[in-house]
């Protein structure tokens, strides 16, 4: 939060955003996971965070996106809110994610209806929101069913922001050795 | 040296150097392993050695059909029909994980393994599951009235990933989840049952050590070698033991659907690492594996699993599916 203190160009409210999901995406990297965090806004407040805990968890899904949403149904849950209040709150949600969302969490966050979603660095191997699929759009896909209440939902999707700071913490991460990676990895090759 | 090789180099002041590397991929786990001495490469076995693509032996073929029926007698839940995914581990033939969708309702679940936080009840005889049992059950035997035939199986959270949006609220005591998937949830299943039987593997441990010795300012490691140590009492207390040879998440592994899984599901399966995917009906409206995408034809990806249609009598599904078919 110092950033806003001292602040000498006036940033727009995308990057103070973005700049919270770095910081989740720092928590991961100190924790030894990947690092992508994110946040999700309701209203200009921040009401929920996530980072990566695939490694913590063994758990490959456990990525910042269903991370942060499992926190706003529990919470949502112990409010006692019904699905259809969830639904419309969720479609008035934004999130910000370090990395483009790949295509797991992108149909996850299609499935939940969320409004939009800003991403820093592209995701060239895994990326559901344009990069390999895209499914926040309603290109792809069957709308129509056999009884004709089922729909895709579409969401807003930007990227390249702050990109290149969501990069450097991929590459530290790394240039550190993944500690989930199956052997062997980048060890240094011993001299006799 | 290419242009674009000389761009990044510059960009991020590189120094370069001549070093022997390997021209050929590696075929095999021990060429990969041999490779590395030379220049570190990531390893992705060719599919065409996975087991079945050439064909399946009657002694596997039989096990595959076992295997299958019991993920159709999981997709009941409660009163409806829901998808199911078993995880299994075809080289002992041992079931991993199993759950159905959790998309209405957790507390109906009839198996245990939902809130089990440990496995040491996990029932070790489903690997000797025994495919007569199906057939000595006299109520999967029931036919179904014709007039019922024609179900939509509306609560398959796979072919209704955005159903849930539409379904009335149930009680407020009831509990829900638009992304528990039958295959989310037996992830997080086989995730919980090797943090359990396997609470330390040397790369952890050997991780954190390095990273101890690199003094991180963070202290993490160590806060997460406290947690593994209290996690491997827990199971030593429960008398499982701590083998430090275990596959990495779910390399090796078969997962069995009953409805072909959405794409949400089909990528929680590359991201989990199983080697086969299997399923028993396709889903027109959001298959991943064929119906509508083709997840495991994208190039792109780190981890290709092969995909199989196991053909199920269509009488199996019925009398499954329509044993129970209002609620109880
Ligand atoms: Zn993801
Ligand atoms: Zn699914």
């Amino acid at each position: 939060m110092a950033s806003f203190v001292e602040e000498t160009v006036p940033e727009t409210e995308t990057v103070a955003y973005m700049k919270l999901a770095l910081e989740q995406a720092k928590l991961a990297l100190d924790s030894l996971e990947v690092p992508v965090g994110c946040v999700i806004i309701e209203d200009q407040r921040v009401i929920s965070s996530g980072r990566n805990r695939t490694t913590e968890t063994r758990n490959a899904t456990r990525h910042a996106e269903m991370e942060a949403i499992d926190v706003l149904l529990e919470q949502w849950k112990k409010d006692g809110l019904p699905r259809e209040e969830v639904a419309l709150k969720f479609s008035k949600c934004t999130l910000y994610v370090t990395c483009e969302p790949c295509i797991m969490c992108a149909a996850a966050l299609s499935i939940i209806g969320i409004k939009e979603v800003y991403y820093g660095c592209a995701n060239d191997k895994f990326g559901g929101c344009g990069s390999i699929l895209s499914l926040h759009t309603n290109s792809s896909g069957k709308l129509m069913m056999s009884g004709g209440i089922s729909r895709k939902e579409e969401f807003k999707c930007t990227g390249g922001i702050m990109a290149s700071e969501a990069i450097n913490l991929l590459r530290s991460f790394y240039e550190q050795g993944n500690p989930n990676a199956p052997k062997p990895h980048r060890t240094p090759m011993p001299r006799a | 040296m290419p242009e674009d090789v000389l761009e990044l180099v510059n960009t991020y002041q590189l120094s370069t150097f001549t070093t022997k590397v390997c021209q050929y991929a590696a075929s095999t786990k021990e060429e990969w392993e041999e490779q590395c001495k030379l220049w570190p490469t990531s390893f992705h076995p060719p599919t065409y050695n996975i087991d079945g693509i050439t064909g399946f032996s009657e002694d596997d073929s039989l096990s595959v059909f076992n295997f299958m029926k019991l993920a159709v007698r999981m997709a009941k839940s409660g009163g409806s029909v829901v998808n199911a995914a078993v995880i299994v581990d075809p080289s002992t033939r041992q079931v991993i994980a199993s759950s159905h969708d959790e998309i209405l309702s957790c507390g109906s679940q009839r198996n245990s393994t939902c809130r089990e936080p440990c496995f040491s009840k996990q029932p070790q005889a489903t690997n000797e599951y025994d495919s007569s049992k199906i057939e000595k059950d006299p109520m999967l035997l029931m036919k179904c009235p014709p007039n019922e035939a024609k179900q939509s199986y509306k609560d398959v959270a796979c072919l209704h990933p955005w159903g849930w949006l539409e379904q009335p609220s149930h009680l407020s005591s009831d509990s829900w989840h638009p992304l528990r998937h039958a295959a989310i949830v037996a992830i997080e299943n086989s995730a919980a049952r090797d943090r359990c039987l396997f609470p330390v593997n040397a790369q952890d441990s050997e991780f954190a050590q390095e990273a101890h010795n690199m003094s991180s300012p963070t202290g993490s490691p160590l806060k997460r070698q406290k947690v593994k140590d209290d996690e491997r009492m827990d199971c030593q207390k429960n008398g499982l033991r701590c083998d430090s040879s275990r596959p990495y998440l779910c390399t090796g592994y078969d997962i069995y659907f009953v409805w072909e899984p959405c794409i949400m599901c089909a990528m929680a399966v590359v991201h989990q690492r199983i080697r086969r995917v299997f399923y028993a009906f396709p889903n027109p409206n959001d298959g991943a594996l064929g119906s509508v995408h083709r997840l495991q034809g994208e190039r792109s990806l780190n981890h290709h699993y092969a995909v199989f249609r196991v053909l199920l009598p269509e009488d199996i599904l019925k009398s499954e599916a329509l044993e129970k078919p209002f609620q109880d």
